[in-house]
């Protein structure tokens, strides 16, 4: 028995760690424990949900190939797809690991910042997530997707989406009310974040290098992407 | 960052996600490679070359001539030469690159290198903005439960044995050496961390276990393969083409493989002699420490199509028969993954470094090399036909740059421990 899992392991290990993929994506999950960031992950990942609460240790991922359709500014496809090899980092949201998984974020590429919408706590602290992530991520306004999670526990909300919206507008960040107990817009929340990233890597390579902080960037963005924040990173 | 007010246990965990980390870094890295040989590749194709006259009105890409007034080309804006027209990617009169600046603009986007700049920018201390954290971290610890002469996850069954061993193992000669490297470099990293306190980048750069307890023998070897890769690349630099962030892109990662692999060689080394009653890989064949380097050179003939190896020398190898302290070492060349091809030196006597000079040459049809690797084994020639494996490095054969000089001339390359059957091929 022990040998058939073996090998079971070693046939997954073989098709997820070939290098044939485009592009690697390191997205990076976060916010106030038992938000059910692990939950999401998971259900995004392997299309299942696990109620149980199990508390992360420190920091975890999990791992998801996609395939992304390149889209040119005005939205048309250019119908090119690339392999994306998503490595999505599971942080514990627990206090006594917070040294430990803010260091993480400054190799992420983008962040789910998630809350409880039956938790107001959870959803207050998403302001100080914020600031840690201006603090610790690559860049002072990295790319990311407010995620109000546990969507389908109505009965409890404690959040309503109007609050959460504003919020999600405040920062100019995207924001999804997702269920990792039923999978709704689990893909999307996710998917959204991707496209930004790939968005993102554009401006960086395209702005002029002499001249990091211009204007010109963001004149020739602007036009493209009027929602889009400025690449100032 | 400290883990050590973790508990053992949640530590254990983290590390375990963090080589978790390191596989997938190590198939990216290889990926990364790869992606950049191509591109250096195509830039070799499509450069002028100082022998060309620059007088003369050529497409910098495809080198066909341009005319005056038809077909004039037009200077591209990233690398100021000029282009005609059927060497632009990109839509309009003005916002079109050349095929090679827009390649290095995509390779620049796939290889995650657009955010190791950002990263720099935000964060300029960073010494080593290839490392991650989660790198940074899984060398600090694996390193410091090597100290404290805790086995690097040992798999369950195997742990009393493994502490009941660790007398030997802290004697192992290569270990305890290995040890003192590693505390002088700690000690000079401490001063560099209570300066910047929250920061865990430069702890040490030494590092880690061989994996080859938690993961088969095959991942241990293609990892190595792949370390061999990173070195590998460092010798062909890619000329102009990423100037300077990637030529420090190459040195750093490459010499941060060959401090990895040698301390892992001889890690693995002290494990093997000291612990064969544990591992089965050591009936087959006597082992000593693995420690030293070879010195080879690659070059393709392409009028005889042969691959002509030149084992150059090796040094500091150990000694194959440790209680006579002797060493009588030859090299065995095989191109895998077929082992037809054996080719052997002399055996030089008494010599930890020997020097062979002998240039080898395999026949093989240059587009056949795809896929092939050069394994180079150095063995001890005892008595009675008795031979202790010494060490061996590989060399993937693909994707190497025979037409460029500096690539002909010799390398030194560390010695790896690895599994090998008795005759001398890999067991795969």
């Amino acid at each position: 028995m022990s040998t058939f899992f073996e090998t079971l392991q070693f046939i997954v290990a073989i098709t997820m760690t070939d290098g044939d993929y485009d592009y690697l994506i390191k997205l990076l999950a976060l916010g106030d424990s038992g938000v059910g960031k692990t939950t999401f992950l998971y259900r995004y990942t392997d299309n299942k949900f696990n109620p149980k609460f199990i508390t992360t240790v420190g920091i975890d991922f999990r791992e998801k190939r996609v395939m992304y359709t390149a889209s040119n500014p005005n939205g048309t496809t250019t119908g090119k797809t690339f392999k994306v090899h998503l490595q999505l980092w599971d942080t514990a949201g627990q206090e006594r690991f917070r040294s430990l998984t803010t260091a993480f974020f400054r190799d992420a590429m983008g962040f789910l910042l998630m809350f409880d919408l039956t938790s107001q706590q959870s959803f207050l602290n998403v302001r100080n997530w914020m600031s840690q992530l201006q603090a610790n991520a690559y860049c002072e306004n990295p790319d990311i997707v407010l995620v109000g999670n546990k969507a389908d526990l109505a009965d409890q909300r404690e959040v309503q989406e109007k609050q959460a919206k504003e919020l999600a507008d405040k920062y100019g960040i995207p924001y999804f009310e997702t269920s990792a107990a039923t999978g709704a817009e689990v893909d999307k929340a996710v998917i959204t974040l991707l496209d930004l990233v790939m968005k993102r890597m554009e401006q960086c390579v395209d702005k002029p290098p002499a001249e990091p902080a211009s204007g010109n960037g963001a004149t020739k963005l602007g036009n493209a992407q009027p929602n889009e924040r400025k690449c100032a990173c | 960052m400290d883990l050590s007010l973790l508990q053992a246990l949640e530590k254990e965990i983290i590390l375990e996600v963090l080589r978790r980390d390191k596989q997938l870094r190590i198939i990216e890295e290889d990926r990364i490679r790869r992606m950049k040989c191509e591109l250096q590749e195509l830039r070799r194709r499509g450069a002028k070359s100082l022998a060309r006259q620059y007088g003369e009105r050529t497409c910098a890409r495809c080198q066909r001539p341009l005319g005056k007034f038809w077909n004039s080309g037009a200077v591209c804006r990233g690398c100021s030469h000029r282009i005609c027209s059927k060497c632009r990617v990109g839509v309009g009169a003005a916002n079109w690159k050349c095929t090679v600046c827009h390649a290095y603009r995509d390779v620049k986007i796939r290889s995650g290198d657009w955010f190791l700049e950002e990263k720099g920018k935000k964060f300029p201390a960073i010494t080593d903005k290839y490392e991650t954290v989660g790198e940074t971290l899984l060398k600090t610890y694996n390193v410091l439960s090597h100290i404290s002469v805790v086995p690097p996850t040992p798999p369950p069954q195997l742990d009393y044995q493994f502490l009941s061993r660790s007398g030997d193992l802290k004697h192992a000669q290569p270990f305890t050496k290995s040890v003192e490297n590693l505390m002088v470099s700690f000690t000079s990293h401490i001063k560099k961390i209570s300066t910047s306190q929250n920061d865990v980048r430069d702890l040490l750069r030494v590092n880690n276990s061989p994996r080859g307890i938690k993961y088969s023998n095959q991942k241990s070897l293609s990892d190595t393969d792949i370390n061999k890769c990173g070195i590998l690349c460092k010798v062909p630099s890619l000329p102009n083409l990423f100037k300077k962030n990637k030529d420090s892109d190459q040195e750093g990662s490459s010499t941060g493989a060959e401090e990895e692999t040698s301390f892992s060689s001889e890690y693995s080394g002290g494990r093997r002699s000291s612990n064969s009653s544990v591992s089965t890989e050591c009936g087959l064949f006597e082992s000593v420490s693995v420690a030293g380097e070879l010195e080879l050179a690659i070059a393709y003939n392409a009028n005889s199509s042969c691959l002509e190896i030149t084992v150059g020398a090796c040094r500091g190898l150990t000694h194959g028969d440790t209680k006579k302290r002797k060493c009588h070492p030859y090299v065995k060349l095989y191109v895998l993954p077929e082992k037809s091809s054996k080719m052997k030196t002399t055996v030089k006597k008494n010599a930890t470094d020997p020097v062979y000079n002998e240039i080898f040459k395999y026949q093989i049809d240059r587009n056949l090399l795809f896929g092939k690797r050069l394994q180079a084994t150095v063995w001890h020639a005892g008595t009675l036909k008795r031979k202790v494996f010494l060490g061996h490095v590989l060399v993937p054969l693909d994707g190497w740059r025979y037409e460029d000089k500096s690539s002909q001339c010799f390398t030194w390359y560390p010695l790896c421990p690895k599994i090998e059957s008795p005759d001398g091929g890999t067991v795969e």
